[in-house]
């Protein structure tokens, strides 16, 4: 017992936890109806979008990359959901299919750029972040929106599945698919080993490029569904649908502990740390602070967690350095 | 006579355990060409980097222009006139030869402003002085690699430099053109700057040098003038250390061939024609300067720069190597030079370190199974001796022979038949080096065929069954192991005889 609290006490996600569950205590002390079920379902409702790409973007800093790509492609998505449902007169679950396949396709783009081109993750999904959003733009010209979508659609968003919102079941699935997947095969290993060392990986026999496109794929097709989820919740498409997501999901990620230079992370720490912005920005609204609180706040959470992972190491650092000095000075002296 | 202008005293320079200089001292004259010979890793390019500042000797003393330097820093043995030029010029190539040479000379400010025409006719008159006709105002990549030499040469001149390290110059040059940097050499020393050359061509060392020091195992072993020396006795002092009767003796006999190479090349990484054959059981070491080709033959056979011309046969059979992944399936194995970077992941656990290649065959469906993985590691901590906490300690965790150990449990793990050991106990202390000996004898044994790579001259006349020499990118002789002495491998090695065709 003793072991396993020093082992998991000082541990990135333990302390994650705690936030979370001091925040719930906290506004449910200060909010009026914060704990009650409604609202409950409300936190969820709103956070599966940026949960699901947050869940997809765990594999991909993993391995050292990144995707600015997916809160545009949530917009480009969700736009042609919408116009193949209403123009091209497809049911929403053929037309749902459909976007799925889009996004896969867009997600085969970035993995083409990133792997045949040898171009940096960054720059490569920067340029498809605008292209994406671009496209959306272009296809509505800045003013069409989708709406009016039948109610058996719109149960996907809205309505309730086994006691839970609707969506809620789709976002377990996902979240169960991407931790076994990160942690339970050798995919996931892999991912990790690219991350810490790319070189070192090759070296190993690990199919590099196959595993980079693997993830941003991935990640394409989440974006894809989370634009179908989006739009059903909302009831309505528009080009700019899921503007900034990508910050929030790539907030969420690295507030749960994944090393932004790859190979460190996990996917539950990933799940707290959505779980905290979002009971953070819902929080605060009912405990009456403006909406920009909330910003600051998980900027401020944001910054206080990278230190807390940098501050130990710090110390070791320090303390090595003072060890290994002190030979040198007895050889110098000798 | 004045006092030398370098003058060290009992150098001595530790990194970590190992020792690479103990008590070196050299002097360089005005005026005079000082050639440094050794092997590789003989302590070269620890002095070097001692004389420009880049490393702190731990004791000895140096004096330049006769007056005692406390502490040597880049920046002050620059203000001393200390340069260096490497193999590789450190040029920008998208300035100017007289912006090149003006970013050494000009005091950094930046509210000054630029005086061209003073740029250019400074420019002009260094490059006129090491015999150099390039415009000032040309870009330096369009100039050839002789050319940037020069550049580089005048920018040191005109920082007044007067003592000059060159190390390996004439690397990638012609023959033409090493001539024409020794006239630039000889002009220098005319002009009292004195030059330390370092080179592995030794007719280089007898056109150029005034006098010669070789350094062995980080001891300098004697310096003589040229003119009192010749090349078989300056072999001799560079390999004369007593080679140490500790290497397992050879018990297998080879069988039958294993992999056969016939006419391999590949143009990016600058490896030509290349054939041998490696049968099972046998080790076949091979032997080479640095840069001579050894790594990226490996490399070749690794599948990491596939051949783009040649045959490989494995077992008979004619395969091609396109990919990591298809040498291992093929059954080739590669433990790379570069441990920390390429042999181990450090910062994961000695158990994934050691299923690592063997993803599939030991996680059938992809899915971890900790246990079949623990295990696997466990035998392999048992089998060569691997000093860790557990499976599951970080590799970063276990000193540089453990690590190199965990390298080796990888390949293993995978049952290869033929096993590439690309410097196998580099920066591996005594004991596990010699156990890393006696695994690559038991593996042997086995019947597995072995391609050891080695630096190292006991190492490859101790372990191979036959030396393969490389130079330039091609192998150009096969020794037999048990007549190959440490002359006649460093001979080949240089240049020094003709290529030899024992089998």
């Amino acid at each position: 017992m003793k072991n396993f609290l020093r082992s998991n006490i000082a541990k990135h996600e333990t302390v994650l936890l705690a936030v979370v569950i001091t925040e719930w205590f906290y506004f449910n002390s200060v909010g009026a109806h914060f704990g009650s079920l409604d609202n409950t379902f409300d936190i969820v409702r709103h956070s599966v979008e940026i949960g699901l790409l947050a869940l997809v973007m765990t594999p991909i800093i993993l391995t050292g990359g990144i995707d600015l790509s997916v809160g545009s492609l949530l917009g480009l998505c969700a736009i042609l959901f919408g116009k193949l449902w209403r123009d091209a007169h497809f049911s929403p679950m053929a037309a749902g299919i459909c976007t799925l396949g889009i996004g896969a396709v867009a997600g085969g783009l970035n993995a083409t750029l990133i792997t045949w081109l040898r171009l940096p993750p960054l720059i490569v999904t920067l340029g498809t972040y605008s292209l994406f959003r671009g496209l959306a733009e272009a296809i509505t010209h800045g003013v069409d929106t989708f709406t009016k979508f039948p109610d058996s659609f719109l149960f996907l968003g809205q309505e309730r599945f086994l006691g839970m919102p609707a969506q809620a079941p789709i976002f377990i699935l996902v979240a169960i698919f991407v931790w076994l997947l990160v942690h339970r095969t050798t995919f996931g290993r892999s991912f990790r080993v690219i991350g810490f060392s790319p070189e070192g990986a090759r070296y190993a026999g690990i199919p590099v490029e196959r595993r980079i496109a693997m993830v941003y794929v991935l990640a394409g097709i989440i974006s894809a569904l989370a634009a179908i989820i989006y739009t059903a919740r909302l009831g309505q498409a528009k080009a700019d649908a899921g503007t900034g997501y990508e910050l929030y999901a790539i907030t969420a990620v690295v507030l749960g502990g994944t090393s932004i230079f790859g190979g460190i992370g996990t996917v539950h720490g990933t799940l707290l740390g959505v779980a905290a912005i979002a009971i953070l920005s819902n929080g605060l609204v009912h405990a009456r602070q403006p909406r920009e609180v909330a910003g600051m706040l998980t900027g401020l959470l944001l910054i206080l967690a990278l230190c807390s992972s940098v501050v130990p190491k710090l110390f070791a650092r320090l303390r090595a350095r003072r060890q290994t000095a002190a030979p040198i000075q007895a050889v110098k002296t000798s | 006579m004045s006092a030398p202008l370098l003058q060290l005293n009992s150098i001595t320079k530790s990194f970590d355990a190992v020792r690479a200089l103990k008590g070196v001292s050299f002097s360089l004259n005005a005026g005079e060409v000082h050639a440094l010979l050794g092997e590789n890793g003989a302590g070269k390019s620890t002095l070097i980097k001692v004389i420009t500042g880049a490393h702190q000797s731990n004791t000895g003393t140096i004096e330049i222009n006769g007056k005692t330097v406390e502490k040597l820093t880049p920046a002050s043995a620059h203000k001393l006139g200390v340069a260096a030029i490497y193999q590789q010029p450190a040029l920008f190539p998208d300035l100017s030869a007289a912006e090149n040479i003006a970013l050494g000379l000009e005091p950094p400010s930046a509210l000054r402003g630029i005086d061209w025409s003073q740029r250019r006719a400074q420019a002009r008159e260094l490059l006129k002085r090491v015999g150099a006709d390039i415009d000032p105002g040309t870009e330096v990549r369009e100039l050839s690699m002789p050319q940037q030499q020069l550049v580089e040469i005048a920018r040191s001149l005109g920082k007044g430099a007067r003592i000059l390290i060159m190390d390996e110059p004439t690397a990638s040059l012609t023959q033409k053109e090493v001539e024409l940097l020794f006239g630039v050499i000889r002009q220098l020393r005319k002009d009292g700057v004195g030059i330390i050359y370092i080179s592995h061509r030794l007719e280089e060392i007898f056109a150029v040098a005034d006098r010669v020091t070789v350094l062995r195992d980080g001891e300098s072993v004697g310096t003589h003038p040229v003119s009192e020396i010749d090349k078989a006795k300056l072999i001799r002092l560079m390999v004369g250390r007593e080679v140490a009767a500790i290497y397992p003796p050879s018990q297998s006999v080879p069988g039958a061939v294993v992999l056969a190479l016939s006419k391999i090349g590949c143009a990016q990484s600058q490896v030509h024609d290349v054939s041998f054959e490696v049968r099972a059981g046998e080790v076949f070491g091979l032997a080479g300067l640095v840069g001579a080709g050894r790594t990226e033959l490996a490399r070749i056979l690794f599948g990491i720069t596939p051949a783009d011309s040649g045959t490989i046969q494995l077992n008979g059979k004619t395969i091609t190597i396109q990919s990591p992944q298809s040498a291992i399936d093929d059954g080739i194995g590669y433990v790379p030079e570069d441990r920390r970077r390429h042999g181990v992941i450090l910062e994961m656990s000695v158990a994934a370190n050691t299923t690592m290649s063997i993803h599939r065959r030991i996680f059938p469906g992809t899915w971890l199974r900790s246990g079949a993985e623990r295990e696997l590691a466990q035998k392999y901590i048992r089998d060569l001796a691997i000093k860790t906490f557990s499976d599951e300690s970080h590799v970063n965790t276990l000193s540089g022979g453990n690590q190199q150990k965990v390298a080796l449990a990888r390949w293993l793990a995978s049952g290869p038949k033929v096993l590439i050991l690309d410097e196998p106990t580099q920066g591996v202390d005594v004991g596990a080096k010699s156990e890393i000996h006696k695994l690559i004898r038991n593996l042997a044994a086995q019947g597995l065929a072995v391609i050891m790579i080695s630096s190292d001259l006991p190492e490859i006349l101790g372990m191979s069954d036959r030396i393969g020499i490389m130079r330039a990118g091609t192998i150009t002789s096969i020794l037999d192991g048990k007549t190959a002495d440490a002359g006649t491998v460093m001979a080949a090695a240089l240049g020094q005889t003709r290529p030899a065709t024992a089998l």
